[in-house]
């Protein structure tokens, strides 16, 4: 406690205090709250601010804080915690401004914010999430290998059905839009680390906030339908999947990805061959002109440039299915320690999450209001979102949310709230959903595993009234 | 016939945006440097090594342990096709890699405070 103290002394400049805040929290937040605040964490995991640490705090996230009696004790505040993913600053003479790169892109949304430009990855925050179905242009981006020339012929483009199946196929896009009976569904598309910046120790990968997630209008056919056609054998249990994405190393013989998926979701009725997105034909960057849809699941099964699905007798062993890529702990481990390759399960469905749409995080809001109006969407993979609720005091209280049906299965719910708070100053709204079997998303990320999949936190954001 | 004059404009007009939109849809990455990134000892070798295939960014958003990125660098040689390292220089990067992004400076962690000037 002592030495944490002296450290946090010793560094801080004042310019440096967010760095340093985080730092400090990241390694042990009691102490980090007795040093930066002088609060103290009571039995009950309340903190107690004292005058002056609650004046100290109200600097630091640039208000007053009417629910400050409520905030747990070595909590972070938002404000000075959260945001997208920047490039970490290291030790004590290292720069502290984290730099945002937007997306530059045509057309796509100049908000969008770049993880990484080789492979391009961009995640969408979620204030741009605010749309019913998200548009194109708002659509997060993920790419694991170099991304496609834009197919010439359409139409034209192969797909391969073997495996464990009784007539191979070949079809082109073409061939399977005349021979199928299309259908049009607006699914969540959710890439499989969403969320995994919000593991403590940090997990390794592309440092997702919330926005590695959209809800578009997908057209094509069953899947299900084609692999009948095919014929699946008794023995054909497991799909795996390959697209025409090059390999970042440019080794045309290492497939980028190959992911599969248990037989019977390759059968669900809302498993896709998909060409259309938002009614219009799908966009190259997005896998077009064809990719997989399977909604619910990790984002990286929907294959995207697809050509070849092989039907296999056993999980699927690609790139992207062993060691702890796409996987989960059976036994929970200890955060940040080494992992034991046994101890892995495939992750499958993704988990219940929820996100405030409106307001944006860092919205200065009118001195004197005194009623909050929300909005957000939820969703939980598989299933479906039972209740949303909100709190606007650190979790005190929490408000049950307008929740809508969804239009069909795998579409978001969107949820709207209105809230009184009693005075200006600084406040976090929390959201949180419960799934239809009943799973709340919990307050940190949970089960921590290396490569940071099922980070599914309440979403907290920060804003100002005064 | 001025209905099919102007779905003939129309027309037109949507091949026209349609060819404009497939000619710009590559994506070029921007090149880094390795200014860019925390200096220290290793720091120019690290980048070297670390972006014939992926941009560094993608290994400084990271925050590890020394033996996380030791798996790590055992991955990229072992599946995905990076050169295997000379000891020496192995422990150069991971010498690098351990004190610049470990898991105390928390990967993607901080933004700035949206209420306060900067
Ligand atoms: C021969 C190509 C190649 C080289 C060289 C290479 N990598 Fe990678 N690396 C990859 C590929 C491919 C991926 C997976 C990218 C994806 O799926 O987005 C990757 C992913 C990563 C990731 C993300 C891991 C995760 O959990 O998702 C890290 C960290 C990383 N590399 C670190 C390094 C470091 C450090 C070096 C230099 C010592 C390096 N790489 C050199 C090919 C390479």
């Amino acid at each position: 406690m002592i030495e944490c103290i002296k450290n946090y002394w010793e560094g801080s400049v004042a310019n440096k205090i967010e760095r340093s805040i985080a730092e400090l929290y990241s390694d042990d937040p009691e102490c980090a709250d007795a040093a930066v605040f002088g609060r103290k964490t009571n039995v009950d995991r309340r903190g107690f601010l004292s005058g002056a640490g609650l004046a100290a705090m109200g600097a630091a996230v640039g208000g007053a804080i009417p629910f400050a009696q409520n905030m747990p004790g070595g909590l972070i505040p938002a404000a000075l915690a959260q945001g997208q993913p920047a490039t970490p600053a290291a030790g004590p003479a290292a720069k502290p401004e984290p730099k945002t790169v937007y997306l530059s892109f045509p057309g796509k949304n100049d908000k969008l914010v770049v993880i990484g430009e080789k492979p391009l990855v961009a995640e969408t925050p979620e204030f741009l999430l605010d749309d019913d179905t998200t548009p194109i242009s708002k659509f997060y981006i993920r790419n694991n290998g170099q991304i496609p020339d834009t197919a010439k012929e359409p139409d034209k483009w192969k797909i391969s059905i073997d495996g464990e199946v009784n007539k191979p196929l070949e079809l082109t896009l073409g061939e399977i839009k005349a021979k199928f009976k299309s259908q049009t569904r607006r699914m969540v598309l959710e890439c499989g680390g969403n969320g995994r910046s919000f593991f403590t120790p940090p997990a390794s990968g592309n440092q997702w906030t919330n926005g590695g997630a959209g809800c578009a209008e997908w057209t094509g056919v069953r899947l299900g339908e084609v692999l009948k056609l095919a014929g699946v054998k008794p023995s054909g249990i497991y799909t795996a999947h390959y697209g025409s994405d090059l390999h970042l190393s440019g080794d045309a013989s290492k497939p980028t990805l190959s992911r599969g998926v248990r037989m019977p979701k390759a059968m669900d009725p809302d498993s896709m061959i998909v060409w259309a997105m938002n009614g219009e034909p799908l966009p190259n960057i997005h896998g077009g002109p064809v990719r997989l849809i399977y909604p619910g699941w990790a984002g990286s099964a929907s294959h995207k440039w697809v050509t070849k699905i092989t039907v296999r007798d056993k999980e699927h062993d690609g790139p992207g299915m062993t060691g702890t890529s796409y996987r989960l702990t059976i036994k929970p481990m200890v955060p940040g320690d080494k992992a034991d390759p046994k101890n892995f399960k495939i992750l499958e469905s993704m988990p219940v999450r929820s996100i405030i749409t409106s307001p944006a995080h860092g919205t200065k809001i009118a001195a004197g209001t005194r009623e909050l109006k929300l909005r957000g969407a939820a969703w939980a993979g598989d299933l479906a979102v039972n209740k949303v609720d909100i709190s606007v005091d650190f979790g005190s209280t929490w408000t049950q949310t307008q929740l809508s049906k969804p239009k069909n299965r795998f579409d978001w719910q969107r949820f709207t709230a209105s809230v009184k708070v009693p005075a200006d100053g600084y406040y976090e709204i929390w959201t949180r959903a419960t799934d239809s079997r009943g799973s709340m998303q919990p307050h940190v990320a949970p089960f921590w595993n290396p490569s940071g999949y099922g980070g599914n936190p309440m979403h907290r954001v920060a804003v100002l009234i005064g | 016939m001025i209905m099919i004059f102007r779905s003939f404009v129309l027309a037109l007009v949507v091949y026209g945006i349609a060819i404009t939109a497939s000619a710009q849809l590559a994506f070029n990455p921007r090149d880094e440097t390795p200014e860019e990134f925390p200096s220290g000892a290793g720091r120019d070798e690290t980048f070297y090594a670390c972006t014939a295939c992926h941009g560094f960014k993608l290994v400084a958003q990271q925050g590890m342990s020394r033996q996380r990125w030791d798996d790590t660098l055992t991955w990229m040689t072992e599946k995905q096709g990076m050169p295997e390292l000379e000891s020496e220089e192995r422990k150069i990067i991971l010498d690098y890699l351990e004190s610049t992004f470990s898991p105390k400076a928390p990967a993607g962690r901080s933004a700035p405070n949206p209420f306060l000037k900067q």
